[in-house]
């Protein structure tokens, strides 16, 4: 009880900011990417904090969602939400077509989804494929551009996001997935389907990252295949997550405010120096917070959600 | 124990997130005030200092603050809406090439900074987010080079280009030339992005409507950095001129493997040395370039009948001492979007972002400026420069121009 | 045609090789991810740029310079940042974020320090006369740079299967904990293993303005994801395995640069994906999978 009270504070205190930021502080796209980066760092959250696997071609899926969603709304002049759920789904598509990469562990699973990513991002871009994705001309959604409605439903996609984090928080499932980071063949052992229960988390993963990956699309609107195959957003999503702790749903917050709120404050006060001060920032935070803010309070005997 | 544990936590959780998240909103305390006094404008832009649009992005940006610094010289600009001088402030920031950020600083420039004037930063990719956001927010885009032809509609009045026309259309003064000169061997290479695939298009297009087909056609990755190969494969068919349209990167590497490998071919076209001749000839050395082809804009292409701002010479004698950055055609480019907003400010009645698109159209056509004739169409478009086609010639220890087709 | 494809694809096999090298070192011994290694290699690079212009220096010289100061570069960053993320819950995923912030940091500085704006050396200062090998011409510094490559992978070699401390060296990548306890001492074996790492990155970046092309203060990032294709395919932590990497990769990237150059830039990831499902520890690995 006292733990479903805590998680639905962090998680309403967290969406009520999204939905009057804007008011406070109008770059209305800043907010916009902090959601996208927040959700897909509850994406990264579920599948790394939970189960250990580092997915550095996240993007890939994003990408995925993000051409599906538009070939939905351009080529078959589908709604553009019901156009999201289609990029969603296809990305759960690919992410099935890929399950076999949780053959591999550590950073041969990371390298490998990368590759993924990057044969997915080739593929698309490629001019042989211009009839079908438009190849190295992007997409242009003018005809259904709407940023208030597409920022709307990133707002219900991150509460879905967040919801799904905090259920595997204090869920029995939750603690199954992550008995099988910590020990997998002990897992196994005390007969949790360690297998099924992996690509399960892969998939719920995939399935975010295609939906946001979606929204994003359809909030920005003109884009070329390297804006959203962009190996940054993996990068950016996963120093959130590592930053502020992964198997919490308060971790990845913190991650995305603290760090993408600097991000955006040294990119227009100090923007000469931008990339050297980013650059310093995330090394002092591995060498000096390895595990994230999160072990601070759980050193401290704190329980965080 | 734990109730209070609990509680504490909580509190403790809810003050991070709401203090982490003022290092977001906090940012709204930085100078946008500015822009309230009537006795300076500010102009927004972004440019790229690092990554992939760096050296062209640096270039434009060094041609627009040349422009602001020039005309704050003399007490600023006319502007006829207030009916006085006005000096002119560039509010600036840095998305290190990604159309990403790019979105967000563009945003920042006007909903937080309201600037009155809005420039995108260099080329396609870093424009192209900046169209819907402007069209969104009612806010006028000086597109500098982002030449992508899609950006340009009949519904969107808030956009124009100030220089070079969209990049489909460059190649027409090439394909005539090529079949002027009756050249039915021609290999074409081009780099798979929407700049190079759109000409190798138009190209092809044209060829074959004079009936010559390619002998050879090549997409590859914009990322290429070895040409060896690809030389190889176009020497096997045999061409009597080799199109190759990259972006700089592209065709430093082209034309020095042509030259490190002794692979000739009696034409060789490339884009960039007629934009960037300086840096392409560090790279490429006088003799990698002597006699090869480019479409030659300014400062290789002199416009004479200029009526508003500098002409060739004296920018050429003033910029580099004020920025420190010799003159390319990117230089021009940023220079010239200036003349444009400053012929702008001074012809329009009021500073309403669509009274100053209107000001644009009354002054399409009319105005020469050292990129030459600025002139656009209803989608914003511009159409009053064509790209001629040039040979490079070797003069001295340096290169010139000589002009093939007009 | 055919034969030119090969025999180039041998002679750049030979230099990826080279390239990928290091990075196999470092994450054999340590198990951490250096995404800053193309960045090495960039650094490489402009050290033979400027030697090159300011003192009209042979690469060959500079290699030998930029050999010795990146090893001391590499072991003082050893002992900076390693034996600190060594004490974290998860130091090989860490590692990654860690040398992606290095990276960031290098490519930053090197753009304040060089500009962005590329630079060349005359393709003549490795030679600029014509080799031919079984009747195709290639240019003579290709021939130079691949023998060089291959020189420094057999000195590697010798380094790691005769030397004592190249055989300590071998104990930890095999058996950290049992090597740790027959009394190597760890630390000191994976200094020298990021050391010579860089070092390598550092030479194939000597030679980059005569294999890939003009250099600047970014290219390293494409040359990461390159060299962690070939180790892969190859086999990650096992140095010799990166030559067949590297052959494999230089063949295939030749091949579909003259048949189907489109497509060019998928092959590394393609090779790496099939390979990966195919084989998870690479070609030449063994184990390293998951239950």
């Amino acid at each position: 009880m006292r733990n479903k009270l805590k998680a639905g504070s962090v998680l309403l205190v967290t969406l009520l900011l999204f939905a009057v930021g804007t008011h406070i502080y109008s770059n209305e796209n800043m907010w916009f990417q902090g959601m996208v980066y927040l959700a897909l760092a509850q994406g990264i959250n579920i599948l790394y904090g939970f189960t250990g696997y580092l997915p550095f071609g996240y993007v890939g899926f994003f990408g995925t969602g993000a051409y599906a969603a538009s070939l939905y709304m351009t080529d078959f002049h589908t709604q553009p939400i019901v156009a999201i759920l289609g990029g969603g789904a296809t990305a759960l598509i690919v992410g099935l077509l890929l399950s076999p990469l949780l053959r591999l562990s550590g950073a041969y699973f990371s390298i490998g989804s990368l590759a993924a990513s990057q044969m997915i991002y080739y593929t698309v871009s490629n001019p042989a494929l211009q009839a079908v994705t438009n190849g190295p001309y992007g997409m242009n959604l003018e005809a259904f551009y709407n940023p208030t409605a597409s920022y709307a439903v990133m707002l219900v996609i991150l509460a879905l996001t967040l919801f799904t984090t905090a259920y595997l928080r204090y869920s029995r499932t939750g603690l199954a997935l992550r008995a099988t980071r910590e020990d997998a063949v002990s897992a196994a052992m005390a007969g949790i389907p360690v297998v099924r229960m992996r690509i399960m988390a892969w998939l719920l993963s995939a399935l975010i990252a295609g939906l946001v990956g979606g929204t994003f699309a359809w909030h920005i609107s003109v884009f070329y295949p390297n804006t959203v195959f962009d190996l940054n957003v993996s990068i950016f999503a996963i120093v959130f997550t590592l930053f502020g702790g992964g198997a919490s749903l308060l971790g990845p917050i913190i991650g995305m405010f603290v760090l993408y709120g600097l991000y955006n404050w040294i990119g227009i006060s100090a923007p000469q120096y931008f990339q050297l001060i980013y650059g310093v920032l995330i090394v002092m935070l591995v060498l000096f917070l390895p595990n994230g803010i999160m072990s601070l309070f759980r050193k401290k005997g704190y329980d965080v959600p | 124990m734990t109730i209070r544990f609990s509680t504490r936590s909580r509190r403790i959780a809810t003050a991070l997130t709401l203090s982490a998240s003022l290092s977001m909103v906090g940012m709204s305390a930085l100078p946008a005030a500015a822009v309230k006094t009537p006795n300076q404008l500010v102009i927004g832009t972004l440019y790229a200092s690092s990554g992939s649009f760096a050296t062209s992005s640096i270039s434009s940006y060094d041609g627009l603050k040349f422009w602001a610094a020039t005309v704050d010289r003399q007490g600023g600009v006319y502007v006829k809406a207030l009916h006085k001088k006005v000096k002119i402030v560039i509010k600036a920031y840095n998305d290190q090439s990604s159309a990403t950020t790019a979105a967000t600083l563009y945003n920042q420039l006007i909903t937080m900074d309201k600037v009155n004037v809005l420039v995108s930063d260099f080329g396609s990719v870093l424009t192209s987010v900046a169209v819907p956001i402007a069209q969104e927010h009612h806010q006028l885009l000086f597109d500098v080079t982002g030449t992508g032809a899609s950006f340009f509609t009949k519904s969107n009045p808030y956009l124009v280009l100030t220089s070079l026309p969209t990049s489909a259309i460059w190649p027409n003064s090439l394909a005539d030339y090529l079949v002027k000169q009756k050249t039915k061997r021609v290999a074409v290479l081009y780099d798979t992005n929407d700049f190079d695939q759109s000409q190798y298009n138009t190209l092809v297009s044209r060829l074959k409507a004079a009936h010559i087909t390619p002998v050879y056609t090549g997409g590859v990755p914009t990322s290429t950095t070895n040409y060896a190969i690809i030389d190889h494969a176009i020497a096997a068919s045999n061409p009597q001129a080799v199109v190759e349209f990259g972006y700089p990167n592209n065709d430093i590497a082209f034309l020095q493997s042509l030259n490190a490998n002794g692979v000739h071919f009696p034409k060789v076209f490339t884009i960039f040395p007629g934009q960037q001749l300086q840096l392409m000839q560090q790279n490429v050395g006088v003799s990698g370039l002597a006699n090869t082809l480019t479409y030659p804009t300014p400062p290789l292409l002199q416009y004479n009948r200029v009526n508003f701002g500098m002409p060739l010479s004296a920018f050429e004698k003033q910029f580099p001492s004020v920025e420190h950055h010799p003159v390319d055609f990117l230089t021009v480019a940023g220079y010239n979007a200036g003349l444009i907003i400053q012929k702008t400010l001074e012809t329009s009645p009021t500073l309403t972002q669509l009274g100053m698109r209107h000001a644009v159209n009354s002054f399409s056509g009319t105005l020469n400026t050292i990129d030459g004739q600025f002139k656009i169409d209803s989608t914003g478009a511009q159409i009053g420069e064509r790209l001629p086609v040039g040979q490079l010639i070797k003069r001295g220890n340096g290169l010139a121009v000589k002009f093939l087709q007009h | 045609m055919v034969a030119y494809t090969i025999l180039s694809g041998l002679l750049f096999g030979l230099y990826f090789s080279l390239m990928a090298i290091g990075l196999n070192l470092i994450f054999g011994v340590m198990r951490m991810v250096n995404l800053a290694h193309g960045d090495f290699i960039m650094l490489g690079a402009f050290a033979a740029f400027f030697a090159y212009t300011l003192w009209n220096m042979n690469p060959l010289v500079t290699m030998l310079v930029v050999f010795f100061l990146f090893i001391i570069l590499g072991g003082a960053l050893y002992y900076l940042v390693v034996p600190r993320l060594l004490r974290a819950h998860d130091p090989e995923m860490l590692s990654l974020i860690l040398f992606f912030g290095l990276s960031q940091i290098i490519q930053a500085l090197a753009v304040i320090a060089f500009g962005n704006n590329q630079r060349s050396i005359d393709y003549t200062a490795l030679g600029s006369g014509t080799v031919y090998l079984f009747g195709q011409g290639f240019e003579e510094s290709w021939v130079v740079v691949a023998s060089v490559s291959l020189l420094a992978i057999i000195l590697v070699s010798i380094y790691l299967y005769v030397t004592k401390l190249g055989v300590a060296t071998r104990a930890v990548m095999s058996h950290r904990e049992e090597a740790a306890s027959a009394g190597i001492s760890v630390h000191r074996v994976s200094a020298y293993a990021m050391g010579i790492g860089l070092a390598l990155a550092a030479i194939a970046g000597v030679f980059s303005p005569f294999m890939i092309g003009s250099i600047d203060p970014t290219m390293g990032t494409d040359l990461t994801t390159t060299s962690f294709a070939i180790i892969i395919i190859g086999s990650l932590g096992n140095p010799i395995g990166t030559i067949v990497g590297g052959m494999i990769y230089g063949l295939s990237l030749m091949y579909m640069e003259s048949y189907q150059p489109s497509w060019s830039s998928l092959v590394p990831y393609l090779l790496l994906f099939i390979i990966l499902l195919l084989k998870p520890s690479g070609l030449l690995g063994r184990r390293m999978r998951n239950a």
